[in-house]
């Protein structure tokens, strides 16, 4: 802060006061306390203080009602739809509503297009299958606050999940989680959102997200309210000289400015700090090149393509690449480099057949509609086209021919 | 491990030591070194310009059909540095010399601090250095990662570094066409910068390894460090202040996960437009050949960076008109700014096709998804809440000298941006969260810059206004 010369008491002060570090740091901590308040204020659907542990259902407790799954350890592996396109699970609880105003179905990879509702009756109204809507955000199931529903009464005697829509991948269950909700646990909730770790993935690259997928409350927002609070608290409580005391001011607040950067660059180190640990137990340890390639997601594909390569010539040669999916389209040709490779990067199409020559080789990984008759060492692909080849390599997914 | 680390040590300082002696040759005395910031800046810029150099070289070697090798490649820059080196000591003061490193080494060492800024300043460094060397965990441990880098970047760098040369890249029908002479990928019109980066790793280490061919962006990353040092020194901030600065700026989130996911070309995009309009701002201080030739090289190497490139560098044209016409400046930027919106409203009648972008003037900003990126997630720390305190702050700052050049650029890169978004087929990348951060990333790092020095420029008013008072009142 700004060092000032002593103030004569008979006359203006010659130089700006002091801001005592004390008082910031009391106003900064006070305006972030009074800002997780009023955010508790408005996020606390039930009461404040609660005694009552979670109770959280398992995937052993889950029941299809309709549709089918497996269970994969703990979670429960929704594969199909039912009738209608139409997925129901179930619980059976004992929970007394006043008890538990959120309700959290713990799942994955849920179609975002689907529509979801939560389920449930009462001991009060026992015939009565009582219902409210579940947003999906990325893939989740956000928590759903039943304590605004009139019918949330009495002993909850079973909960349910309906899934309306079909199933573009197998939704993965863990259970259902009845919380308390209140004062502490919202706070833990959101600090374990803030630190969830946020591995390395293929949109990492585009975006930070900054902890969990879906987050409460963001804390950047958090910090700069708070900030925006005890800057206004001071700038008022200097309000009488703000002119004489600006440059203090301003320092100060920047100051605060950069602490609740700190922050949130602390967790971000810590991020990384974990993310390296993963790397490490992945990728490390002495491996070479080849050996992070053999470890990595496409490890099965890389291993093809370095058998495929002893049988290629030596010299780059012409290589089409056919693959159902573009990720193994794509990967096959960076692995195949400095060959010549053609490969469509953004549809499953196949290269014209007048186009081929003899001597070119084709790789195929893992693509249906592609048929090789040995007799007349021949392959067939879509729409009925021949293409003479031989076959010079094979192994798991993969084939490597040349044209005839 | 030990001899590949030797390999990469020696193989970027080449380029490094080049770059730095190409920057410390055109001073116009020894004693420029004293100057605030400078050996840092020297010592920053010098890796861009060098790094850039290197690829120059290569194109040239290629067009001749000189192989790539060590001895092609490094070895006439090795003599060029080493000329260029001598050539500075012959006509430099070495006295001077030494009491500015003496200096910067005194800087460095916190000399000038009372004890707590002491521990503040070496505690910053340690933070800056700890995250510095998670980075070059991620950057040597994992596998080329990022899918574009491997299907779109990486692709020529392998090829290249295997057939010793550059070759072409065509499209399906004209690779078909080629007869075996071109080689083909998702992106075959991509620039080589960074690609011929990684070859030149590739040769320095004698093998192909996609992992510790990234380097370089680490070193870049290292490298930008000391031009953010730098220029917020020369800006008025003391150490400790712009040592803090440096931190912020080399916090970014995004901008961290370039360097550990290496293989993209928006952090080295990020990295010379930043260098680029600081260099233009640097020339509008000292009008010398040499700091116009450093500008425009840096632009130039803008565009040989990545495709938009063209379009950054060309945001720098406003910032060039105010500094090359002091009085008129501000009217001829503002003419242009009202052609281009007229040029706006036109577009809203036709359609045309750009760089790969459907132009059709449909206004729809995706706000939501804007908000989220800036604001929300954790893409940028506070940086945009940032930004906007200080546009309201410091805004008369914003647009008087010295400033006013930057903050031209910035502007300019606001609204490319805002254009992109907001009028062509790429808003679907805002909500969706991919191509959105990205080339905001390549405005974030000059950004925070600006806001620093903008900060600084209107801490000292408030100060000149309350010694201003205290006279007054006394």
């Amino acid at each position: 802060m700004e060092s000032g010369a002593p103030s004569d008491s008979q006359s203006a002060p010659a130089v700006p006061a002091a801001i005592s570090a004390r008082r910031v740091a009391i106003t900064f901590l006070s305006a972030l306390a009074g800002c997780t308040l009023v955010y508790l204020v408005f996020a606390i659907e039930g009461k404040w203080f609660s005694a009552v542990p979670d109770r959280f259902f398992g995937a052993n407790s889950l029941v299809m009602a309709r549709g089918s799954a497996v269970r994969e350890g703990d979670e429960l592996v929704i594969t199909h739809e039912g009738p209608g396109g139409e997925t129901i699970v179930s619980v059976v609880t004992d929970l007394r509503s006043a008890d538990y105003p959120v309700i959290g179905w713990v799942a994955i990879d849920v179609p975002e297009s689907a529509q979801v509702t939560l389920l449930w009756h009462t001991d009060y109204e026992p015939a009565q299958i009582r219902k409210l809507p579940v947003r999906v955000v990325s893939g989740r199931l956000l928590p759903v606050a039943v304590v605004t529903d009139s019918h949330w009464v009495g002993r909850i005697g079973g909960l349910a999940l309906a899934i309306h829509g079909g199933l573009t991948q197998p939704i993965r269950l863990r259970g259902v989680i009845a919380k308390p909700a209140d004062a502490k646990e919202t706070v833990v909730d959101r600090v374990r959102e803030w630190i969830a770790l946020e591995p390395w993935t293929g949109a990492s690259i585009n975006t930070v997200t900054g902890g969990a997928d879906v987050q409460d409350l963001p804390l950047p927002l958090l910090l700069v309210a708070a900030v925006a609070a005890a800057a206004a608290a001071l700038i008022w409580s200097f309000r009488g000289r703000l002119r004489v005391i600006a440059p203090s001011l301003a320092i100060v607040i920047g100051a605060m400015f950069v602490v609740a950067w700190f922050v949130l660059d602390a967790r971000w180190t810590f991020n990384l700090v974990r993310e390296a640990r993963e790397t490490a137990l992945r990728y490390g340890g002495g491996k070479d090149w080849r050996e992070k390639h053999l470890a990595a997601e496409d490890g099965p594909l890389f291993a093809f393509v370095e058998k495929a390569r002893k049988v290629l010539p030596a010299a780059p040669t012409r290589i089409f690449v056919l693959a159902d999916a573009h990720y193994y389209r794509g990967r096959a040709a960076f692995h195949l480099y400095p060959h010549n490779v053609w490969y469509d990067p953004y549809y499953n199409t196949v290269p014209p057949v007048d186009r081929l020559r003899t001597g070119d080789f084709i790789v195929v990984y893992q693509r249906k509609g592609v048929q090789y008759d040995p007799g007349g060492q021949r392959l067939r692909w879509d729409g009925g086209a021949v293409v003479p080849v031989e076959l010079k390599f094979l192994d798991g997914g993969g084939a490597l021919f040349v044209v005839r | 491990m030990l001899s590949d680390a030797l390999r990469l040590g020696v193989g970027w300082a080449v380029p490094w030591i080049l770059g730095a002696s190409l920057l410390t040759t055109s001073r116009d005395s020894a004693g420029s070194f004293h100057r605030t910031g400078e050996i840092a800046w020297v010592v920053g810029c010098g890796w861009f310009i060098g790094a850039f150099a290197l690829t120059v070289w290569m194109r040239i070697l290629s067009a001749l059909n000189v192989q790539f090798s060590w001895a092609s490649i490094a070895g006439p820059l090795v003599i060029a540095a080493a000329s260029l080196a001598a050539l500075t000591a012959h006509h430099g003061s070495r006295r001077e010399r030494i009491e500015g490193a003496r200096a910067a080494w005194n800087e460095l060492r916190g000399a000038a601090l009372s004890r707590w800024k002491l521990a503040l300043w070496f505690a910053t460094l340690a933070w800056l250095a700890l995250r510095s060397l998670i980075l070059l965990f991620d950057v040597v441990t994992l596998p080329l990662y990022p899918w574009d880098a491997w299907i779109q970047w990486a692709t020529k760098a392998r090829v290249w570094y295997e057939l010793g040369h550059i070759v072409p890249f065509e499209r399906s029908d004209p690779w078909f066409a080629a007869g075996g002479t071109a080689w083909f990928d998702a992106a075959p019109n991509y620039p080589s910068t960074v690609p011929l980066w990684q070859v030149w790793t590739n040769v320095t280490l004698g093998r192909w390894d996609d992992s510790l061919m990234n380097v370089p962006w680490w070193l870049l990353a290292v490298a930008f460090t000391f031009v953010i040092y730098a220029v917020l020194r020369r800006a008025g901030y003391e150490p400790l202040g712009a040592l803090i600065g440096t931190w912020i700026v080399s916090s970014l989130p995004l901008a961290n996960v370039h360097v550990a996911l290496a293989g993209y070309a928006d952090l080295p995009m990020a990295a010379y437009y930043a260098l680029a309009a600081i260099a233009f701002w640097r020339w509008t201080e000292q009008r010398t050949i040499a700091n116009a030739a450093v500008a425009c090289v840096l632009a130039a190497a803008c565009a040989t960076v990545k495709t938009p490139g063209v379009v950054w560098a060309l945001t720098l044209l406003p910032a060039l008109v105010l500094i090359a016409f002091p009085r008129k400046g501000v009217a001829l930027v503002a003419a242009a700014l009202a052609i281009a919106l007229t040029a706006l409203l036109v577009l809203a009648r036709i359609e045309a096709t750009v760089l790969g972008y459907h132009l059709h003037l449909d206004f729809g900003p995706p706000w939501l998804g804007m908000f989220e990126s800036m604001f929300l997630l954790g893409n940028w720390h506070l940086l945009w809440y940032a930004v906007l305190a200080i546009a309201i702050l410091g805004w008369r700052e914003i647009v008087s000298q010295p400033i006013a050049p930057l903050s031209a650029t910035i502007a300019a890169g606001l609204l490319f941006l805002f254009i992109v978004f907001a009028f062509t087929n790429a808003r679907a990348w805002v909500t969706d969260q991919t191509t959105v951060n990205r080339a905001i990333l390549h405005l974030a790092p000059l950004l925070s810059i600006w806001a620093l020095i903008v900060f600084h420029a209107w801490l000292q008013r408030l100060r000149g206004m309350a010694a201003t008072s205290v006279a007054s009142a006394a």
